[in-house]
């Protein structure tokens, strides 16, 4: 069975190994496919009875609770409150994925372009941002950013702004402390892309006699794309849930969808309503999740070969 | 043979284990509460007493979550045997059947502040919402009362506000635009959220009390409501803050027995002991909170004593945790209609 296993993942490992292109394995046939399956078992056992087993009862709950029906969905596209959440979880996240992608893709380029060893020191940096406690990093944010932080008061002490700067409490603390957060995680997905990009490629590009941007337009950033992609994706699907950050930095006034199910299920007990809700976010979540599969090139949906 | 021996012995050390447990789970009871300092203090203030006079062990459980709370009970698995809750929660609760109705032969009610004890719940302890303000950032220009935080002219800086919807924001709106106290409720929701729309842009939310001293303390907001027994740490630390009780608003928290608790009998004592003057006392001079047993005032720490709510009786507004527990939901959504509009 083992063997079967390897055997199978090497056929599906060699489109992207050094070796023969896709072309030359023949696709494996489904028998071939769902050999050895019954070692899932075990797995998908313990994942139905404790993750998707109570994952539907919550889901129900929205349609039973407090009477059946669709009643809370109703409630949730009506109230023009809701929508306005709604919006906001969309505007935040979309807000922090373009901040990352702009800020992360000069950072994955240089640990690409720098000398090995330093490469990996500015790697190991991003990553040890990413062990470290997230409140603790969110309420960093806080000191920083507030009327009297460090950061308004070295901008007032140079005589660059007259009052304190309004960077926390607000939509624009969110993005700040969000976007951080997220870099990570689109880091290291686009270094992976662009470390396996081959520097003759570019070389090639300015013999042909590509200016420096024609290069980087028509030449590199094509090949980075499917790393942006599932970078990006990543970060916008979990901007969708993020709850801690929003909620410290983050004035009452933006509020997003994770804070209010939270609101629903803690305060109020409107399971109903917060069912919906959660109901409506792994939704897009999902949606979202597929085209982020598409781009992975060995996914079972994948079309990237 | 030898296997067989080591089965059996394991098997009868986990039976013993078992027994032990289940013979110590009769004598101990859950405890819930919000953590912190206010948990420490009721640790040391009730819970330790109990145990000593008791036999009964304590064990310190929480974050208070009403959502756990809700669960555990819906699935007749009730891990917690009291917890402390708000007030308006205590209410709704009751009504929604989730909690177990108080022994009152256990529990002396008639020495309870009645405004702080139902069928269903006794005081945990009682604070109010107080004006404060950093007088770093005011100077000698004194707010005195709710109207203060909506003239920017004379008050410049930040409004700090409890951020959840719950009482206290709308009553002081409410006051500060000229209600009479005892013409609160029902709430004119409209006209709260009128007079509170003149100063939107000037809020910032603070969501634990930890975030309202930080916001105050670093100027951050130059007033707002805060809770009494924060603003007092605040001035104890030596932070240049004042306060002023003028119309200062109660609110209170809660014990509650969750329904189908496990060990209801020792949860009973343990509230009847908590509830009653020496644990109030105590209580309230570790934290600054107050007690809701009258007898305990007398029990006060001289120099606290007037710092705390009940030294302002005279010129203070009860929250109507009743009206709340019944309007919750529905004030909830204007709320929250109000704050993203």
């Amino acid at each position: 069975m083992k063997v079967a296993i390897n055997a199978q993942q090497n056929a599906q490992g060699a489109p992207t190994g050094t070796g023969a292109p896709g072309a030359a394995v023949p696709p494996p046939s489904m028998r071939q496919r769902w050999r050895g399956s019954r070692n899932l078992v075990p797995a998908l056992l313990f994942l139905g009875l404790f993750f998707f087993a109570p994952l539907i009862g919550l889901l129900l709950r929205g349609v039973l609770e407090p009477v059946p029906g669709l009643g809370n969905y109703e409630q949730l596209f009506a109230n023009s409150a809701y929508a306005r959440v709604l919006f906001n979880t969309f505007s935040v996240a979309g807000l922090v994925t373009l901040i990352s992608v702009l800020l992360g893709f000069p950072l994955a380029w240089a640990i690409t372009l720098v000398p090995n060893g330093w490469g990996r020191w500015l790697l190991n940096i991003v990553l040890l941002s990413m062990w470290t406690s997230l409140l603790a990093r969110t309420y960093s944010w806080l000191v920083l950013l507030q009327a009297s932080g460090v950061i308004n008061k070295a901008l007032m002490a140079m005589g660059i702004i007259d009052a304190p700067l309004e960077m926390v409490h607000n939509l624009t603390g969110v993005v700040i402390g969000m976007s951080y957060i997220m870099i990570p995680f689109i880091v290291l997905p686009l270094q992976a892309t662009m470390h396996a990009i081959d520097p003759m490629v570019l070389q090639a590009g300015s013999i042909c006699g590509a200016s420096p941007w024609t290069n980087f337009f028509k030449v590199f950033l094509p090949l980075c794309r499917s790393g942006l992609f599932s970078g990006a994706l990543m970060v916008f699907v979990m901007s969708l849930g993020y709850y801690v950050t929003p909620a410290l930095l983050g004035g009452a006034q933006n509020m997003m969808l994770p804070e209010f199910i939270v609101q629903q299920v803690q305060s109020f007990l409107n399971w109903g309503l917060a069912s919906a809700a959660a109901a409506l976010l792994i939704a897009i979540t999902l949606v979202l999740f597929y085209f982020y599969l598409k781009l992975q090139p060995e996914s079972p949906v994948g079309n990237a070969r | 043979m030898l296997l067989s021996k080591r089965v059996t012995a394991v098997l009868s050390a986990s039976l013993l284990t078992l027994s032990c447990q289940a013979a110590l789970a009769a004598d101990s009871l859950n405890f819930v509460s919000w953590g912190g300092t206010t948990q420490d203090a009721q640790k040391q203030a009730w819970a330790v007493p109990f145990t000593k006079s008791s036999d009964i062990k304590v064990v310190q459980d929480g974050p208070t979550d009403y959502g756990k709370l809700k669960a555990m009970v819906e699935s007749g698995n009730v891990q917690w045997d009291v917890v402390d809750v708000e007030a308006d929660f205590a209410l709704r609760a009751a009504a929604e059947g989730l909690l177990e109705p108080l022994d009152f032969n256990t529990i002396k009610r008639d020495r309870i502040d009645p405004r702080f004890v139902s069928d269903h719940g006794v005081g945990s302890f009682f604070f109010s919402f107080v004006l404060g303000y950093n007088e770093g950032k005011l100077g000698t220009n004194k707010p005195v009362d709710w109207t203060a935080l909506f003239d920017t002219k004379t008050y410049p800086g930040k409004r700090a506000l409890y951020k959840w919807p719950s009482p206290g924001v709308l009553e002081l709106a409410l006051l500060a635009d000229g209600v009479a106290a005892d013409k609160l409720y029902p709430l004119d929701l409209d006209r709260a959220f009128k007079k509170l729309d003149t100063i939107k842009k000037n809020i910032v939310w603070w969501g634990g009390g930890a975030q309202s001293q930080q916001l105050l303390a670093s100027g951050e907001a130059s007033l707002g409501q805060f809770w009494n027994g924060r603003v007092y740490a605040l001035q104890q630390d030596g932070a240049p803050v004042g306060v002023s009780w003028k119309q200062n608003l109660v609110m209170a928290d809660f014990l509650v027995i969750p329904k189908g608790a496990k060990n209801k009998d020792a949860a009973m004592k343990f509230l009847a002991n908590a509830s009653g003057a020496e644990g109030q006392a105590e209580f309230a001079n570790l934290t600054a909170y107050a007690p809701v047993n009258l007898d305990s005032i007398s029990k006060l720490d001289e120099k606290l004593a007037p710092n705390l709510p009940t030294a302002y009786a005279q010129d203070q507004v009860t929250l109507d945790f009743a009206y709340w527990a019944k309007n919750g939901q529905s004030i909830a959504n204007r709320w929250n209609e109000w704050l993203v509009k």
